[in-house]
């Protein structure tokens, strides 16, 4: 279960009140949106807490001209899901990276790069992950078309 | 499929060229080349129950130079496809080529208007002898699409047929 | 002291491991720096079996997606298809009827078993014993009998529907289950005394290959891997689901973290799912399979939903997005050896080639899951 103490490290970073969902219907148990700089910090919260990142996703929002990167963490002995996500413009979609955080990340945020072309600042090294070496294209983008 | 396709040497010494097919047809050296779910059917083909040395097929061999028949068992990716071609061009002649299951013959499921990712079957990249429709095909499929390349070597069926039904 | 301290030398040179090569599974490519036969830097190389799977999401029906979850990892699919469903049946509010639960229950538990034995047979033949692989097919083809009685497929199953399953089963299935067990309770011995003591294997695995607990825990390794670090972490338990909470089975876990532990934790898994289908096979109520309710077009309301299950090769999970439509508008698929498999670059660190690729055996790798 989420502690109290979590929920107020994170309530400092969060830009509107956190969303404490109904488990059964939403599948996670807390639900926090942070400002893009505030992801690293956020990381940093979950670490000290023993949290382990599941995986990092884009959802790109075409009609609002923004892009979303979804953290989902999850705890292997007290288990709880948080969810922390960011918005970020569609024009210039660049957020910090948590790869020094959590080394997991790199992956996850190599494959939210080549899918959506979300650029992470401090990445050590961003080259395409699941397309092709010379891939210039971001496929789970909504204007996509081959 | 069949006689009608097989390439005639200039020089013909068909004795001998009908002594070669025999032994070539049934001592198929196919190679360890797994891309997909297919490859796990492959496999079964080789385990027991279905055990392919039956027909003389069994001997699997992970390197494309000791190979003759390549069975492509899988989807082929536009990031795999020059490595396939490169195994293809590696395996000496004369070689075969055995399409497994519905992405090797045409893309399969992953056939959508826009995709990005795939080859939509492995003729675009080299000829194929022998198509084995399925997703994945029965181990008793490939086995059956191995008894019909025995046949195209050699130009008689050595096995009885079994009629569907 | 490391090895790779004690001899620093600068002569390395880079070795290609793939993407076509008997000991990766499939389509996986690792680009190693080597020093000698030890290992500098492992860094593999993903995307070879790239199949599009969630930009298919967005576009087809919810239901029209099925097919493809028994595509991600065609071992053991049916966890596939079982997360996925969870995550609609959330998102639409499906309630699933009680006998329905317990097919899936059974059919998962034996696809597990059957994964297992894959793994177990393509794993010591990595480490070069080829015998082990025909008895494990062997046992398996009887799991596959069952299956395809059922479900009509021997390998990429799509039997789950949205608030229920495909088909009843037949009383056939239950006595066969049965007896697969019985069968498979008096195998275990053999393939222990056949393997699992075997001198050779036990210096190929115990005390090499470690990757602890914290490192799964940075690198979000999950199943058999971080149960093999001593971590009881299991989603069955954890966010019990379907009808988990009424069965009663523990959670295997060896605390050394070296190869051997995932070994022994997954040989250990066999006997419990063995347990799980017995007592489901005698709890199994009568009823329907389907929901009565269940609506022919699905349109879950706006929001995003997550869902997992414990698949064979640990949490997968199913994060939906939906716009309110017949479509999913995101459809992100978390698979677990993604994350299992990044761990492997320091976990390889100074390690023998052929050690590591025992410890990459002992991840039990699918690489179409990985790359998605």
């Amino acid at each position: 279960m989420i502690s109290q103490e979590l929920k107020n490290a994170l309530a400092k970073l969060a830009v509107n009140e956190a969303v404490v969902p109904d488990f059964k219907d939403k599948g996670f148990h807390l639900d926090v949106a942070v400002a893009p700089d505030a992801v690293a910090p956020a990381a940093e919260v979950m670490n000290l807490a023993g949290f382990f990142l599941e995986a990092i996703t884009g959802v790109d929002w075409l009609a609002e001209g923004q892009m979303e990167v979804v953290y989902d963490y999850n705890h292997s002995i007290s288990p709880g899901r948080v969810v922390i996500r960011a918005r970020v413009s569609r024009a210039t979609p660049e957020l910090p990276t948590i790869s020094a955080i959590y080394p997991g990340a790199l992956w996850h945020e190599r494959e939210t790069h080549d899918f959506f072309g979300i650029v992470f600042t401090g990445h050590p090294d961003l080259k395409p992950l699941l397309l092709p070496e010379d891939a210039d294209f971001h496929p789970l983008r909504k204007d996509y078309t081959s | 499929m069949g006689k009608e396709n097989l390439q005639d040497a200039i020089v013909q010494f068909a004795p001998l060229d009908k002594l070669l097919g025999l032994g070539r047809a049934n001592s198929l050296w196919p190679m360890t080349f797994g891309l997909a779910c297919c490859a796990i059917e492959m496999m079964a083909t080789g385990a027991s129950r279905f055990d392919l040395a039956r027909f003389g097929a069994e001997v699997f061999r992970p390197s494309p130079r000791q190979c003759d028949v390549m069975i492509v068992a899988g989807t082929i990716s536009r990031k795999m496809a020059p490595a396939v071609q490169t195994l293809y061009d590696q395996m000496p002649e004369p070689k075969w080529v055995i399409a497994m299951g519905n992405c090797a013959i045409s893309g399969g499921p992953f056939v959508f208007k826009g995709q990005y990712g795939i080859i939509e079957g492995a003729d675009k990249l080299f000829p194929v002898d022998v198509y084995i429709p399925g997703c994945p095909p029965r181990p008793e499929a490939l086995i059956e699409g191995i008894l019909e390349l025995e046949e195209k070597i050699t130009g008689s069926r050595r096995w009885p047929r079994v009629e569907a039904g | 002291m490391s090895v790779l301290a004690q001899c620093d030398s600068k002569e390395t040179f880079v070795l290609n491991l793939g993407p076509q090569h008997p000991a990766t599974h499939g389509v996986l490519r690792v680009k190693l720096t080597m020093d000698g036969e030890y290992i500098r830097q492992a860094e593999p190389v993903l995307g070879y079996i790239h199949r599009m799977h969630e930009k298919m999401g967005e576009n087809r029906t919810w239901a029209q997606f099925m097919p493809n979850t028994g595509r991600l990892d065609y071992l053991s699919a049916l966890s596939y298809n079982h997360g996925y469903v969870l995550a609609v049946e959330r998102a639409a509010a499906i309630e699933v009827p009680e006998r329905a639960e317990y097919i899936r229950v059974i059919t998962v538990e034996l696809n597990r078993i059957s994964s297992h034995l894959v793994w177990f047979g393509a794993f010591i033949l990595d480490l070069g014993g080829f015998t082990p692989l025909l008895y494990a097919f062997d046992d398996r083809e009887i799991i596959l009998d069952l299956l395809q009685a059922v479900t009509g497929s021997r390998l990429t199953y799509c039997y789950f529907r949205f608030g229920g399953v495909y088909n009843d089963i037949e009383p056939d299935f239950i006595t066969g289950t049965l007896a697969f067990i019985k069968r498979l309770r008096a195998r275990m011995p053999m393939y222990h005394n056949l393997v699992t003591k075997n001198i050779i294997l036990v210096k190929r695995l115990k005390d090499i290959g470690f990757v602890p607990a914290e490192m799964c825990r940075k690198y979000g390794a999950t199943g058999p891997v971080l149960r093999g670090a001593g971590v009881a972490y299991d989603v069955r338990r954890a966010e019990p689901y379907s009808v988990y909470p009424e069965l009663d089975f523990d959670i295997p876990t060896h605390p050394e973290g070296d190869s051997m532990a995932r070994y022994l934790v997954r040989m250990d898994e066999i006997e419990q799912s063995m347990r799980i289908i017995e007592q489901a096979c005698t709890k199994l109520p009568n009823g329907p399979v389907m929901a009565e309710k269940a609506p022919k077009i699905i349109k879950p309301a706006k929001g995003d939903y997550y869902a997992a299950v414990e698949a064979a090769r640990g949490s997968f999970g199913v994060r939906l997005v939906s716009d309110g439509t017949n479509t999913p508008y995101r459809l992100k698929l978390r698979s677990p050896s993604y994350s299992n498999l990044s761990l492997f670059g320091e976990a390889s660190r100074g390690m023998l080639l052929p050690d590591a690729l025992a410890l990459m055996g002992s991840l039990d790798l699918v690489i179409p899951e990985i790359d998605r």
